[in-house]
């Protein structure tokens, strides 16, 4: 080929998808196959998963029934309890990690620069990053409850309408949390860092959740107790609860309350998370560090 | 210069004079303490971290009863000392079995493996070089989950020999899983990737090993199954040392004991042997600086 040739091959225009969902789909698409080659890591993760749950389950034989009882979700097993607030922490912990560990990896794998100058937008690209992290943790989570349900014989209440009632608490929860997985985004993009903040986040996530023992139990410290009703997760892991242990419907006035709050969150989070990341974007365009690492 | 200066200076002999070990050592924690101190915000977040995760588990223990933990022997402190110490003692064993794997991966990853292994420094005295650091920054995790504990609430019931009888179950509990960290070091210098040996007895130790359980709890083929880990003799010696007074003129701790040096004894010489092959291997194939 003559220099004129690759020249004009250079000129010509490409056709291009420019529809965002292909975008999405092609990102989506992209990462789980990455994800899918990891099947070592899949294996070992499930049966890690399998071996928590029984774990749990056999930390629960210490647990005195009546203490439990005082809790406000019936009179129901430790188990159950403590099953639906390690599915759910698990499942909110991978979903935002998700965001923040993808954008760290291109990062330092200096791969954000050529996303960057793709005609894939951003936005389509955390989108298709998310749908893949929704997936593999719903995988994970339908782990951690089937396992329990079945094998462990855990008393929670299962029909179709605490299942969707439960799917749609885990949706609203996620999105409540959507703005500080993209905020996180936009601070990793400057700072190139952010595993710290994460861990925190799950940390207190946990500890202030109530995860493993009766939030009554914070009601002796005041500060915990407040800052515990001041994380949207709280409300989730409540609702979440009420549903599973107790087969409190969505339109119950204390299941309903918890989805009020959580949507709350999300209609405050997500604009500042976005505007947090839009900071961050341009700041690494005009500063040029982007490929810096 | 010229360029016969030049050459006459390249090619004299430069006096080298023999480092002695400890120096060695002692560089390599201040070159590990230095780069961990510029995460400060790293360090303060998971020292939080770990004083939350003590908290939690007090918090837990508030709904349990001690009568379990009381009949496994473990007397003083109930359900919350008993799940601390399993707390307290998760650095080393994560640093020991971990640590290796992780220093050889980061080196890795950073391409500085094959720069520090050809400089006058050996494996071995790289590997205890970062050995030592982990051993440091474990130790400081135990004194400030162990602080925490007390300040929550936790009791022991120690005497001048139970302690001293503790200190030996540690270090027998890292010679032990320092044999499993060396052994998958040597797997992942073959395979060059994410160890599913640390990965498997991280998840079987945590089921198994009486971690947040007494043992008791488990059915006979799962208690079988923990027999084969250290953990189990390490955290069942020390927890009878420091939550019922006993020490190493007593059977139950003496025996575990025993059980720890016969593991470390029987499994060192294989995990070195395996390292050594996968060490050879990667030089072999000239992959010890790929990641």
């Amino acid at each position: 080929m003559d220099v004129h040739g690759l020249v004009d091959l250079f000129r010509e225009e490409a056709p291009q998808a420019s529809s965002e969902l292909l975008h999405v789909w092609a990102v989506f698409w992209a990462n789980f196959k990455i994800f899918l080659s990891y099947r070592t890591w899949v294996i070992t993760e499930t049966l890690s998963t399998v071996a928590s749950i029984a774990m749990y389950s056999l930390m629960g034989l210490q647990v005195e029934a009546k203490r439990l009882g005082e809790t406000g979700y019936g009179s129901t097993s430790w188990l159950a309890f403590a099953l639906v607030g390690v599915a759910s922490v698990n499942y909110l912990w991978m979903c935002i990690n998700r965001i923040s560990h993808s954008m760290q990896n291109e990062v330092r794998e200096g791969t954000l620069e050529q996303i960057i100058a793709s005609p894939i937008r951003l936005r389509s690209y955390i989108i298709g990053q998310s749908i893949r992290g929704f997936l593999v943790s719903g995988y994970f989570m339908l782990g951690v409850l089937l396992v329990g349900i079945f094998l462990l014989q855990a008393p929670l209440v299962v029909t179709v309408e605490t299942i969707l009632s439960f799917g749609i608490i885990v949706l609203v929860m996620v999105g409540s949390y959507i703005g500080i997985g993209v905020m996180t985004a936009g601070i990793i993009l400057v700072y190139k860092k952010a595993d710290p903040l994460t861990f925190l986040f799950i940390s207190i996530t946990e500890f202030l959740g109530g995860v493993l023992f009766p939030l009554n139990y914070l009601k002796n410290y005041p500060l915990l107790w407040t800052l515990a009703w001041f994380m949207p997760y709280t409300y989730a892991l409540d609702a979440a609860r009420r549903v599973l242990l107790t087969g409190s419907s969505l339109t119950s006035p204390a299941v309903l309350t918890d989805l009020v709050v959580l949507t709350l969150y999300l209609v405050i989070s997500l604009p500042l998370g976005l505007r947090v990341f839009r900071w961050g974007y341009n700041r690494i365009r005009d500063e040029g560090t982007v490929a810096t690492y | 210069m010229d360029y016969e200066q030049l050459t006459s200076l390249l090619s004299e002999e430069v006096p080298r004079t023999k480092t002695p070990i400890h120096r060695m050592v002692a560089s390599f924690i201040v070159r590990d303490f230095k780069m961990w101190w510029t995460y400060k915000l790293w360090i303060s977040l998971d020292i939080t971290g770990t004083i939350l995760f003590v908290a939690s588990y007090y918090l837990f223990s508030m709904i349990t009863t001690s009568q379990q933990v009381q009949d496994a022997g473990y007397v003083t402190g109930g359900y919350f000392t008993f799940a601390l110490i399993r707390i307290a003692y998760q650095r080393y064993v994560s640093f020991t079995v971990e640590g290796i794997n992780d220093s050889i991966r980061d080196e890795q990853w950073m391409g500085t493996i094959e720069t520090i292994l050809s400089s006058a420094t050996n494996f071995k005295t790289f590997l205890l070089g970062e050995t030592c650091f982990f051993f440091i920054s474990s130790s400081a995790f135990l004194l400030i989950s162990l602080v925490t504990g007390l300040l929550l609430g936790a009791h022991f019931n120690v005497t001048p020999l139970s302690l001293l009888s503790t200190v030996v179950l540690s270090m027998l509990l890292i010679a032990s899983h320092i044999a499993v960290g060396i052994l998958s070091a040597g797997i992942i210098m073959k395979i060059q990737q994410g160890n599913p040996l640390t990965w498997a007895y991280s998840w079987l130790t945590q089921l198994v090993s009486g971690v947040f359980y007494p043992l008791k709890f488990l059915p006979w083929y799962l208690e079988w199954v923990g027999k084969a880990f250290p953990l189990t003799y390490s955290l069942d010696g020390i927890r009878l040392c420091l939550q019922s007074g006993q020490d190493l003129s007593s059977l139950t701790v003496l025996s575990d004991a025993i059980k720890l040096i016969f593991f470390t004894v029987i499994a060192t010489p294989i995990a070195l042997y395996v390292f050594k092959k996968g060490y050879d291997a990667a030089r072999r194939d000239g992959s010890l600086g790929q990641y």
